[in-house]
C-alpha cells in the first residue's frame, strides 16, 4: 500500500513522528493497539511497548537496540484469533516495523495467520542496530541487511541516516561471514564445532519462541503425544530440535536474527538458518522470501521447472 | 590470612582438582568469532581441565545450580526380562565436589534450594546426597555487572557467611579464609602452596562488609592486613555492621533492607544498601512486597505485565533459585528406559496441562503471574524467604526485557483497593 512518507532527519525526530502518528491513530480511533518499543531497565535494553491510550505514546522510542521483531505479537495479542474471525466490527492493530520485521509481516499474510487489513504498519528506515553488550560493534544481523526500508507500509518514516544496501543484492544468505569459516572446516572439525553448539544449548526454546515465523499454535516440540522429542537435555535430543526449528523455517527465514540475539547461551543459531537459506538459493532462482506479495515462500509452492536431480 | 599471588591461581585448582570434582567458572565456547570478541561469554560453571579459560571478572551466564539439581537426572532404568522387569538404580558418585569461585549471588541461591529440597519435611535424595559433600568456595565481588542487584535483595556480594571458603579478591592476589571444618580440609590440601599475610592473626576472617560500597582490591587488601593483624575486629563485625549502616546517609534505605533480611528467617547475609562510590544500576526497594502481593492476585497489573513474554523457558533456566521439575521416559531400546527428571518452566504451555487437556494457566497471563508471584509470595510464606537474590540473570537474558526488578517496581507502585 505504500501510501505516505514522512521525513525524519536523526533519530530523535524518527521518535517525535512516531509519537505524533501513534497519537493520532489512537485519538482518531483508527486503531485500538499500537505495538512498538520503549525503554527497558537498562541503556543498552529496550523493550516492546503495548500502546492502548494516548497518554501511553510517549514511551515510544525507537534506538539501536529495538531488535524485537513485534510482528510475533500479532499473533499472540489478546483476541487476536477474534480479531482473525470477525474482522468487520473491529479495531486496527497498528505495528511499528524495521525492513527486516516487515518481511515477517508479509510472511505471516501470506501464510493467512494476519489479515492484511486488520494491520496498520507503521515503517521505520533502518540504521542499523547495535550490539547488546558491545554498543560499539553493529549487531551481527545487520550486516548482511538488504531491506534496510520496510517492503510494506501504510506510512513510512523516512530518514537519511538508513543503513546502505547491502552490496550482495538479494543474495543476502551467501554474506552470512561465519557460514564459510564453518563450510571450510575438516568434516571431524565441523562435526565437533556442532555438537559443542548442541551440547551447550539449554533447550529454553527462546529462539522458537521470538521467531516471526513460528506460526504454529501448537508446536511439535510440545506435543506429549507422541513425544517428538525427549525432554532430557543431551546432544542427540538438543540436535534434533535444532535441525528440527531449522527445517521448518527453512524458505520462510526472514534473517531478521532474533533466534540468535534471544539464546541465553549465545549460541550461533542463525547459522542453521543461513546454510538452509543458501541451499535454497543455489537451488531456486527465486528471491528470498516474503520481499513481496506476489512470491510465497520457495518451499510454499510448487514450479514444473523446479530441479528435481534427486528423482 | 592465607594468599596466593593470581598468577598462581592455576597451582591451587590443579592440587584441589586431584581429591575434589572441582568445577571452576569458564568462559562460553561460542566467543572466538572473528570481530566478535568483545562479546559477553555464555559462562558457565565446568569440571577442571588445564588450560580452559576462566571467567573470574563477573558471575557466570549460568548458575551453578545445575551442578546439585542437574538438569537431566538419570534416576533409575527399566528393563524388562520377558514377564519380569528388574529396576537398575543410578549410583551418584561419592567423589566430593568444590564449587570455585562462586558469587555471593549464587551462594544464596543455594540456600534456597536447601529449603526446598531438604528442609520441608521431604528430604530429596538426590539433591541430598550431593549437597553435603559439596564445599562451596565463594569468591567476593570486586565489580559488578550492569544487570547485578543483589544489593537491593539483601545479599553482600564481599562476603558469603555460609560459604565453605571466602575467596576475596586483593587486586593481585586471592586471599582464602575457611569459615567451616569442610572448607579447612579442602585448603589443607593447598596449604604448601598459599603464603601467610604478616600479622597471623588466627585465621582472621576478612570483614569487609561495610554496607555502603563495594571496596576495591586494594581497600580489600588494606582491611584484609588489619583484621589479620587484629583479630577483635573480626568478632566485633557484626554490630560493627549495623552500626556504621545508621550512621550513612543511605540509613533509611539501608534500614528497611536490613528489617527486610532480619524478617527473612534464616537470611543469613548482612543487607547492604545501595552503593554510592560504584552503584549498581538497578535498585529495587523488596520491602514489603510480599504482604502486599497477598492482595494483588487480581490486580489488572497482570494484564499489561504479561504482554511481552514470549512464554519460552530462559528466564526460568538461568534463574539460579527456579527448581521445578518433570519426570520422563526416555526410551533405549524396546526393553529398556531410563527415568529421568529434567528442569521444567513454569513459563511452558504443557507445565499445567492435565492428562485430559485441562489446563490451569491457561493464558501466559496466569503464567506470568504464577512465576512472579512464587518468586515474591509463595516461597516467602512456605520457605520463608523472597526466591530473589538480584544476580540479574534475568534482567540479561530474557529477550524482552521482561525481568523481576522492573516487576517489583510496578509492584510496589501499583494501587490497590482493599477486598
Amino acid at each position: 500500500m505504500k501510501d505516505t512518507v514522512i521525513h525524519a532527519t536523526n533519530t530523535i525526530a524518527i521518535r517525535h513522528e512516531m509519537r505524533n502518528i501513534a497519537r493520532n491513530l489512537l485519538e482518531i480511533q483508527a486503531v485500538d493497539l499500537i505495538l512498538g518499543w520503549k525503554k527497558g531497565i537498562l541503556p543498552n535494553k529496550s523493550a516492546p511497548a503495548f500502546i492502548h491510550r494516548p497518554d501511553q505514546v510517549d514511551d515510544l522510542i525507537f534506538d539501536e537496540f529495538c531488535y524485537h521483531n513485534l510482528t510475533k505479537f500479532l499473533l499472540g495479542c489478546p483476541d487476536r484469533q477474534d480479531r482473525i474471525a470477525d474482522n468487520e466490527d473491529r479495531l486496527k492493530t497498528a505495528i511499528f516495523v524495521k525492513g527486516c520485521d516487515s518481511r515477517s509481516l508479509i510472511g505471516l499474510i501470506q501464510d493467512n495467520q494476519i489479515t492484511r487489513e486488520n494491520v496498520y504498519i507503521i515503517g521505520i528506515d533502518c540504521p542499523g542496530l547495535k550490539e547488546e553488550h558491545n554498543t560499539t560493534i553493529l549487531a551481527k544481523k545487520c550486516e548482511t541487511c538488504y531491506t534496510a526500508t520496510p517492503v510494506e507500509y501504510d506510512i513510512l518514516i523516512d530518514s537519511p541516516d538508513k543503513r546502505p544496501e547491502n552490496p550482495n543484492g538479494l543474495k543476502g544468505f551467501q554474506a552470512h561471514r561465519d557460514l564459510a569459516k564453518i563450510e571450510n572446516m575438516p568434516p571431524a572439525e565441523r562435526g565437533a564445532y556442532w555438537q559443542q553448539m548442541f551440547q551447550s544449548c539449554i533447550r529454553c526454546y527462546a529462539c522458537r519462541n521470538v521467531c516471526p515465523v513460528c506460526s504454529c499454535k501448537e508446536c511439535c516440540f510440545d506435543q506429549t503425544l507422541p513425544n517428538w522429542v525427549g525432554k532430557g537435555n543431551n546432544t542427540s535430543d538438543n540436535g534434533f530440535y535444532h535441525l528440527v526449528r531449522a527445517m521448518h523455517v527453512a524458505g520462510r527465514c526472514v534473517s531478521c536474527g532474533e533466534c540468535e540475539r534471544s539464546c541465553p547461551m549465545h549460541l550461533p543459531v542463525m547459522l542453521l538458518n543461513s546454510k538452509l537459506g543458501l541451499s535454497i538459493e543455489e537451488l531456486f532462482d527465486e528471491p528470498p522470501a516474503s520481499m513481496n506479495f506476489d512470491v510465497t515462500a520457495t518451499l510454499n509452492h510448487f514450479k514444473p521447472e523446479d530441479p528435481e536431480e534427486f528423482m | 590470612m592465607k594468599t596466593i599471588a593470581k598468577t598462581q591461581i592455576d597451582s591451587i585448582l590443579k592440587a584441589l582438582a586431584v581429591p575434589y570434582n572441582l568445577y571452576i567458572p569458564v568462559a562460553g565456547a561460542f566467543t572466538q568469532t572473528p570481530g566478535r570478541e568483545g562479546l559477553e561469554n555464555a559462562s558457565q560453571f565446568r569440571l577442571y581441565q588445564e588450560g580452559l579459560p576462566l571467567h573470574w571478572t563477573t558471575n557466570t551466564c549460568l548458575s551453578p545450580k545445575d551442578l546439585l539439581f542437574p538438569q537431566t537426572e538419570e534416576m533409575y532404568t527399566i528393563v524388562s526380562h520377558g514377564k519380569t522387569v528388574e529396576i537398575q538404580e543410578k549410583a551418584i558418585g561419592h567423589k566430593p565436589t568444590i564449587l570455585f569461585g562462586i558469587r555471593s549471588c549464587d551462594i544464596e541461591s543455594i540456600d534456597c534450594m536447601d529449603r526446598v529440597f531438604l528442609e520441608k519435611g521431604f528430604e530429596d535424595t538426590y539433591y541430598k546426597t550431593r549437597r553435603p559433600r559439596t564445599i562451596l568456595f565463594a569468591l567476593s565481588c570486586t565489580t559488578h555487572e550492569d544487570t547485578c542487584f543483589c544489593t537491593s535483595m539483601g545479599v553482600n556480594p564481599q562476603s558469603s557467611p555460609s560459604a565453605d571458603v571466602q575467596i576475596s579478591d586483593l587486586g593481585d592476589t586471592f586471599s582464602f579464609t575457611a569459615q567451616t571444618l569442610g572448607g579447612e580440609q579442602a585448603l589443607a590440601y593447598v596449604d604448601a602452596l598459599l603464603s601467610e599475610i604478616i600479622g597471623t592473626g588466627p585465621s582472621g576472617a576478612l570483614k569487609t562488609q561495610t554496607p555502603d560500597t563495594l571496596k576495591t582490591p586494594e581497600e580489600l587488601k588494606e582491611i584484609a592486613l588489619s583484621n589479620a593483624a587484629d583479630s577483635t575486629l573480626s568478632s566485633a563485625a557484626d554490630s560493627t555492621l549495623s552500626s556504621s549502616s545508621a550512621d550513612s546517609p543511605l540509613s533509611s534505605a539501608a534500614d528497611s533492607t536490613l528489617n527486610a533480611a532480619a524478617d527473612n528467617a534464616g537470611n543469613k547475609t548482612s543487607a547492604a544498601s545501595p552503593l554510592p562510590t560504584d552503584p549498581m544500576i538497578i535498585t529495587v526497594n523488596s520491602d514489603g512486597v510480599s504482604e502486599k502481593l497477598e492482595n494483588m492476585f487480581e490486580h489488572p497489573l497482570w494484564d499489561e505485565i504479561n504482554l511481552p513474554c514470549l512464554g519460552c523457558g530462559a528466564c526460568t533456566y538461568v534463574c539460579p533459585t527456579c527448581y521445578c521439575f518433570d519426570i520422563n521416559d526416555k526410551t533405549l531400546s524396546h526393553t529398556t528406559i531410563n527415568k529421568q527428571r529434567c528442569w521444567d518452566s513454569c513459563m511452558f504451555s504443557d507445565y499445567t496441562r492435565m492428562a485430559g487437556g485441562h489446563n490451569p494457566r491457561p493464558s501466559k497471563k496466569e503464567r506470568v503471574r504464577n512465576r512472579f508471584l512464587d518468586k515474591l509470595l509463595y516461597n516467602r510464606q512456605r520457605h520463608g524467604r523472597l526466591f530473589c537474590v538480584g544476580c540479574g540473570r534475568c534482567v540479561a537474558k530474557c529477550p524482552v526485557n521482561l525481568e523481576i526488578a522492573t516487576v517489583i517496581q510496578k509492584i510496589q507502585a501499583a494501587e490497590v483497593t482493599p477486598s
